[in-house]
């Protein structure tokens, strides 16, 4: 579904050369549900903004369902963005001006699809978020769970292949961060394929595969089955990540 | 892809701004709108054909002081001296100079009762022979010039033919043919007066007259002791025959005085000033005005690309296009625009009202409001394009970051 192969991202400025992400190999298989970790100034963002298509790498192979992303124009980026992507962001990030209906209804303006069609998707994402009763209220007049749970709705309005979910609990008290890591895990079970970016051992922890990312590489991966039970850690020093990673897709395969 | 019904739910959950906007642009739309139109009421003003070949004509003045001039012989003398100089095509005595600002004018009658003098016509008079039409260089389009015996020297009673501008036959006998017709003078003249000829047109001296147009030449030249005279010539003879003609008329006659060598354009540049300075004034209020709001909306644009990075960014993430980035914001402000321009438009119509009351000018025609409001939008697309364009290129990436 998502294969990353030698990515590598340097930011320039006229002094200073930044690696962000080097050799970065990573097989995200349909279905799975990732949790990417790593201390601050990592690469995790930078991770998650090539992975969403949301800025380019300067070295290195992506396909994405198939798809080179390589050198795609940027209508078509975001295209597939609006398409096959669904975003979660840390801080929510819904219009304030524009009721939940309104913001869940987004995306699919972009997309094209006529005003009962838009209707439809939007009661049934706001449904399935359990906020159907309160399309009509504004943002403000929720609370950050509730919020966040309309930005999943949003994400999920679209039917997208996969969800990328940056910090997703990182705004959110102990009990809200459970609710919305419940709903995330039930929209995985649907189908929906999520990476999530995540501080939160304990969240990653109920994913299926963690992702450690320390200084632009992926060094380090654990996997998880059933109810969140271990069956295999590894570890792996700068350039073995390949490796490791090709063990970790034959065990999630 | 336009997406107005959010746009109007933002527009509304957030009015202080685009409802200063919208104030900024009804009061452009009205006064843009009324001073275009009073503008190009100026304009259509100043550019009407006086009918004169304006910058080939010039007049000037002579002042006989001396008793012993004879004020009925020597204007006649006068003028042919003058019509000997070299480079004169034409010249003749006049009772007033078109377009001067000042001059003769009566009303006509077709008859001499007190029923037929009433709404008798308002013309300008001008007394001359038969050089007045070469002088002028008027077109006639009916009838005849005055035959030199014909014209009398003298007083204006004297006057028993006479030409007049086709307006004026319009206005006054409608589609019967002017020519043969008798007219009456003023209120208490019994002389009959024949019309013998039709001009195209011949303007008088007052520019904000309504009967502007609407002149007539008599037979009579009007010989006193202060004589005023128009000149025909090539425009590269005029400079030499202001020396020539003075020195002429001296050497005849040394005891007067001899001024004036205006042209006849010179005179329109004159009379027209106030309404030229006015559609001056007028348009660079109109230019500021336009300036003023296309920099108000164009600030409210980067306004908002400064308040909505972050949801820019977000809206890109979720698949908006850069196009749709330009669009969103074209559509706010084209909605703003309209519906400021429908406002603007039915207060530029009070407005012209107002002015139509208090100050006689004509009613706003409403074509004014409808290309102000166009033309404001074209102003909409300049404003906003290019913020647009900088917000289109805001990162996706930027939704992923704190701003």
């Amino acid at each position: 579904m998502l294969s990353m192969k030698n990515i590598s991202k340097v930011f320039k400025t006229d002094l200073v050369e930044t690696h962000a992400l080097r050799d970065f190999n990573l097989e995200v298989q349909e279905g799975e549900f990732v949790a990417v970790t790593g201390p601050s100034g990592s690469g995790k963002t930078t991770f998650l903004n090539i992975a969403g298509l949301l800025e380019g790498f300067t070295h290195g192979d992506f396909f994405l369902d198939g798809v080179n992303i390589s050198n795609l124009s940027d209508n078509k980026s975001a295209a597939i963005r609006n398409e096959k992507i669904g975003f979660i962001f840390q801080g929510f990030n819904l219009i304030a001006d524009l009721n939940l209906a309104e913001n869940v209804e987004v995306p699919l303006r972009y997309r094209g699809f006529n005003a009962k069609e838009r209707k439809v998707r939007v009661e049934r994402a706001l449904e399935q978020v359990g906020l159907a009763a309160r399309m009509k209220h504004l943002p403000t007049q929720l609370s950050g769970g509730q919020q966040q749970r309309v930005a999943i709705a949003r994400a999920l309005a679209g039917e997208p292949r996969f969800l990328l979910a940056d910090e997703p609990t990182g705004n959110l008290d102990s009990l809200m961060a459970r609710q919305v890591m419940e709903l995330l895990e039930d929209i995985n079970k649907a189908g929906t394929t999520i990476i999530m970016v995540t501080h939160d051992a304990e969240l990653a922890r109920r994913a299926q595969r963690n992702i450690q990312i320390v200084d632009g590489q992926v060094c380090d991966f654990t996997m998880y089955q059933g109810e969140h039970g271990s069956v295999a850690q590894a570890a792996s020093a700068p350039g073995k990540t390949a490796e490791i990673i090709s063990v970790a897709s034959a065990v999630a395969s | 892809m336009f997406q107005i019904k959010p746009i109007v739910s933002m527009l509304l959950r957030n009015k202080s701004g685009p409802l200063l906007l919208l104030i900024q642009i009804i009061l452009s739309v009205a006064i843009v709108a009324n001073a275009s139109f009073i503008i190009s009421e100026r304009i259509g003003l100043m550019s009407r054909d006086s009918g004169i070949a304006e910058s080939e004509v010039f007049d000037f003045s002579i002042y006989n002081f001396d008793d012993s001039i004879d004020p009925v012989t020597q204007p006649l003398r006068d003028l042919d001296i003058i019509r000997q100089l070299e480079g004169v095509k034409a010249a003749t005595l006049t009772s007033m100079t078109p377009l001067s600002g000042g001059g003769w004018s009566s009303n006509f009658s077709h008859g001499t009762s007190e029923e037929d003098r009433k709404d008798g016509p308002n013309a300008a008079i001008y007394y001359g022979d038969e050089q007045m039409i070469p002088t002028l260089g008027l077109n006639l389009i009916e009838g005849r010039n005055f035959y030199p015996d014909e014209v009398n020297a003298g007083g204006p009673e004297l006057a028993s033919l006479a030409i007049v501008s086709a307006q004026f036959a319009q206005d006054t006998f409608g589609d019967e043919p002017a020519i043969g017709k008798v007219m009456y003078r003023g209120n208490i003249g019994t002389q009959p007066m024949k019309i013998i000829g039709v001009v195209e047109r011949l303007q008088g001296a007052w520019v904000d007259n309504d009967n502007l147009e609407l002149s007539i030449i008599l037979n009579v030249e009007l010989a006193s002791s202060f004589n005023r005279i128009l000149v025909r010539a090539d425009e590269a003879d005029i400079v030499d025959l202001k020396e020539s003609i003075p020195a002429a008329l001296h050497k005849e006659h040394p005891n007067r005085v001899v001024r004036g060598f205006t042209t006849i354009s010179e005179h329109r540049i004159s009379v027209y000033r106030n309404h030229e300075l006015m559609a001056a004034v007028l348009s660079m209020m109109v230019v500021l005005l336009l300036l003023i709001t296309s920099l108000g909306l164009a600030g409210m644009v980067m306004f908002n690309i400064e308040r909505r990075t972050k949801q820019i960014g977000t809206r890109r993430a979720l698949g908006a296009k850069k196009r749709d980035i330009i669009s969103f914001f074209l559509v706010e402000n084209y909605l703003i625009c309209l519906i400021g321009g429908v406002l603007g438009g039915l207060v530029a119509v009070q407005l012209g009202q107002q002015l139509m009351t208090l100050y006689s000018l004509p009613k706003l025609d409403l074509i004014y409001p409808l290309v102000t409001v166009a033309g404001l939008l074209v102003l909409t697309t300049v404003a906003v394009i290019l913020p647009a364009r900088k917000a289109a290129n805001i990162s996706p990436a930027i939704a992923t970051r704190s701003v």
